[in-house]
């Protein structure tokens, strides 16, 4: 899982109100190498919730100086986009779990692979 | 070529022959343990599983026990019901050596059709229990009621050649034949003409059978009304109750001409099987006749206890787990007498009662619509067995079906703008994950066996069910479900999904949805699932015990199996899926698998398929959302939806 599809995910736990972003529980991370694309990137970013993803990375231990502002003029700046580049898409959590902040359930993740299927009391 | 060299080929050859089948019985022994748990040893024992040689291949226990008797003498013959495969255990270890040694591999012929079958040893044989199920309160099975030419005395009172007879008022109807005395029962309205008897009374041949059973006391008082059936193989009657204020309690049914097999059904979904041999009189009273339903499967083949001397169950009991043998089915002739009711039933069962304010039951003469679950509970249950066990089950050979992105489907993606954000939910094998390099997709499915697949492809995927996605509301650009939607049991939670789908999209995203079609020709082009037809014979698709007319149980409620690459007859069914080893990558896109070999197991899927105009209804019930376009693409109706 990496951190950008983590930053979509919420908890969807019955009546919890609040269930984003869910915490990062990791055993097992690993950083890929993936092609940077600058154009790319600097389309995600404003579809982030920036502050989910600055509390994952540092949930990882990956967060490096990753700041907790969006830096003006992103789209130009090519560190600053690396930097995102790393966090969001080379970072993959493979082992762990994601837990609801609000009711403590957790989702384990095996191979990369979150599994968020909620049992029927809990639907 | 000389004489060595001849040899040396003949050698090679049969090598190879050897080669092949130990192929198949490796390949074989793979598919036992994957999907049913079995452990084959290469040790030699008594026990043998013997694969293809299984009821829910069409082999009868008295074709597979003579083949193998030959070997030796059979401790057990273990064939549980509807599975491709059955387990023998000899008295001795030299025979089941035997045994493997001469049939493995060997064909065997079995009625029309032949099985190859393949040998494995097996530590050990579990048997389900017999568990003894009793008989419905009330109802009584007594057998050889009448003798043989009582039965074809009362056979031949019946004219069934006067269609417009007004004494006797016979009706064609579609699945059986029916006739009525004394009175005329009306399937509009579930009830009868209580003014209006019918001239010719009941047929004075059936007087001494009458007279019999006032004496022996099955009834009080003489029956006036008379409804004879008469069901070819592959006919039968839905489940119902025979309405409470048309009849007293009191029902007497005498089944001439063949055996068959009656369900009866409580309402709390529990099921008793009750074989009727020929010449048998079956009474109703009490529960039997007011509270369980009754019904006879439209089916050619019935699934009967075998009477062995090694299994000691009696026939007239009701039809346990273990030790059953196929029995085919003849022309039946049901002679069945009841007694008008002149006032109000007051039955202890008014839930069910229409004099006590229930609601009358479906007309038993209409195929009903197959009833479905009625709430989630139910829904979730039958989508559990009948869409997700199936996935997980058949995952990779699915996917090796599943690898060309359909066209159409493919434009909707590329439109998209560069960075959108996609969700594939229902994504199956992440066929249409990598189709856009360029935007932000990501996959869901409820089958985790897929959902492998798409991880090993690199993919960002998860596991979730399709009613409940747990991405942010509004996160998304774009969704995609692609044939999805019609695994979902009922309106309610096909509606759900859709909602689901519109809950992630932005103000402006698109969803795309496609669901298979129930007119699978349209514009007078035949789809791709149909076309394929040409290449088998349709509606003989497989040696299963069932036909494609036969009624599968889902909890309590029936539907139909369908016979693949032939039109579709109702929306909910049961597909079947042929498994077949994954590694076989087909050529083309098939929405099925190759169809039938008789070597593989069969799983059924659910789907309600969808009628033109049915998609873009149940989306237009959803606020905040226009249906931009609606179309029918390859034997499916597609919808792309915008949200407000």
């Amino acid at each position: 899982m990496k951190l950008l599809t983590h930053n979509m995910l919420t908890s969807h736990v019955k009546g919890v109100i609040k269930g984003y972003p869910l915490l990062i529980k990791a055993t097992e991370v690993k950083v890929n190498e993936v092609e940077f694309n600058p154009q790319f990137v600097s389309r995600m970013i404003p579809k982030l919730e920036w502050s989910a993803l600055v509390q994952a990375a540092e949930e990882l231990g990956q967060r490096q100086d990753l700041p907790s502002d969006l830096v003006p003029d992103y789209e130009t700046n090519e560190e600053f986009l690396k930097k995102v580049h790393r966090v969001l898409l080379e970072v993959e959590v493979v082992e762990g779990c994601l837990q609801c902040p609000e009711s403590g359930r957790e989702f384990p993740i095996s191979r990369g692979i979150p599994n968020m299927l909620l049992n029927e009391d809990e639907v | 070529m000389d004489a060595s060299v001849d040899s040396n080929v003949k050698a090679v050859r049969r090598s190879k022959e050897e080669k092949k089948v130990l192929r198949k019985q490796l390949k074989a022994s793979h598919t036992l343990l994957k999907h049913e748990g079995i452990n084959t040893t290469s040790q030699p024992t008594k026990s043998l599983v013997v694969a293809n040689g299984g009821l829910g291949n069409g082999v009868s226990r008295e074709h597979l026990s003579a083949a193998l008797k030959q070997m030796g003498e059979l401790e057990t013959l273990v064939m549980p019901p509807h599975k491709p495969y059955a387990f023998v255990t000899y008295r001795l270890e030299e025979s089941a050596q035997k045994a493997h040694t001469l049939l493995n591999g060997q064909k065997m012929k079995c009625g029309e059709d032949s099985v190859t079958l393949y040998l494995s040893f097996v530590n050990s044989v579990t048997c389900e229990e017999e568990t003894s199920v009793p008989l419905p309160e009330g109802l009584v099975l007594v057998k050889d009621f009448v003798s043989q030419e009582e039965e074809a005395l009362l056979l031949a009172a019946i004219d069934w050649s006067s269609l417009y007879d007004d004494a006797t008022a016979q009706k064609a109807l579609k699945h059986r034949k029916v006739k009525h005395y004394g009175y005329e029962f009306r399937y509009d309205n579930n009830n009868v003409d209580k003014d209006k008897p019918l001239p010719a009374g009941l047929p004075e041949e059936c007087l001494p059978f009458l007279e019999r059973c006032l004496r022996n006391g099955y009834i009080d008082i003489m029956p006036d009304q008379l409804t004879v059936n008469q069901y070819e193989s592959g006919q039968g009657i839905p489940p119902h109750v025979d309405t409470h204020s048309a009849f007293e309690d009191t029902i007497l049914s005498l089944s001439l001409g063949s055996q068959t097999v009656m369900e009866f059904r409580h309402p709390d979904g529990h099921l008793v099987a009750v074989v009727l041999p020929e010449r048998s009189l079956l009474v109703m009273k009490g529960e039997s006749r007011f509270l369980w339903t009754h019904g006879i499967t439209p089916r050619k083949f019935d699934m009967v206890p075998a009477s062995d001397p090694q299994c000691p169950s009696t026939t007239s009991d009701p039809i346990g787990h273990s030790n059953l043998t196929l029995s085919k089915r003849g022309t039946r002739t049901s002679f069945t007498f009841r007694k008008i009711r002149h006032e109000p039933c007051h039955c202890a069962f008014p839930s069910v009662c229409d004099s006590q304010g229930a609601s009358s039951a479906p007309s038993p003469s209409h195929p009903s619509t197959p009833s479905l679950p009625c709430c989630h509970a139910d829904a979730a249950r039958l989508e559990e067995e009948y869409v997700h066990r199936v996935y997980d089950a058949i995952a990779s050979h699915f996917s090796s079906t599943r690898h060309s992105p359909w066209p159409r489907v493919c434009h909707f993606l590329s439109s998209l703008p560069p960075g959108s954000v996609l969700a594939d939910v229902g994504c199956g094998n992440g066929k249409y994950l990598g189709v856009n390099p360029h935007v932000v997709a990501v996959g869901c499915d409820r089958s985790s066996a897929l959902i492998d697949i798409c991880a090993e492809r690199g993919f960002q995927v998860f596991v979730s069910d399709a009613l409940s996605v747990p991405l942010r509301t509004a996160s998304c650009d774009a969704c995609i479900s692609i044939a999805v939607i019609h695994h979902f049991s009922t309106q309610e939670r096909r509606l759900a999904a859709v909602r689901e789908l519109v809950r992630l999209l932005k103000p402006g995203g698109r969803a795309l949805i496609y669901v298979w079609a129930f007119e699978q020709e349209y514009n007078k082009q035949k789809s791709k699932y149909l076309k394929e037809s040409n290449k088998e014979h349709p509606g003989n698709y497989s040696l299963t015990v069932n036909t494609s007319e036969d009624r599968r149980e889902t909890h309590g409620k029936s539907c139909p199996v369908h016979t693949n690459r032939t039109a579709f007859n109702t929306q909910d069914l049961l597909v079947p899926w042929h498994l077949k080893d994954g590694k076989k990558g087909g050529g083309r896109e098939d929405l099925e698998s190759e169809p039938k070999s008789s070597s593989v197991p069969v799983f059924h899927r659910y789907y309600h398929v969808f009628q033109q105009g049915e998609l873009e209804r149940l989306c237009g019930q959803l606020a905040g959302v226009k249906v931009q376009s609606s179309y029918h693409d390859q034997g499916n109706w597609c919808v792309i939806l915008e949200k407000d």
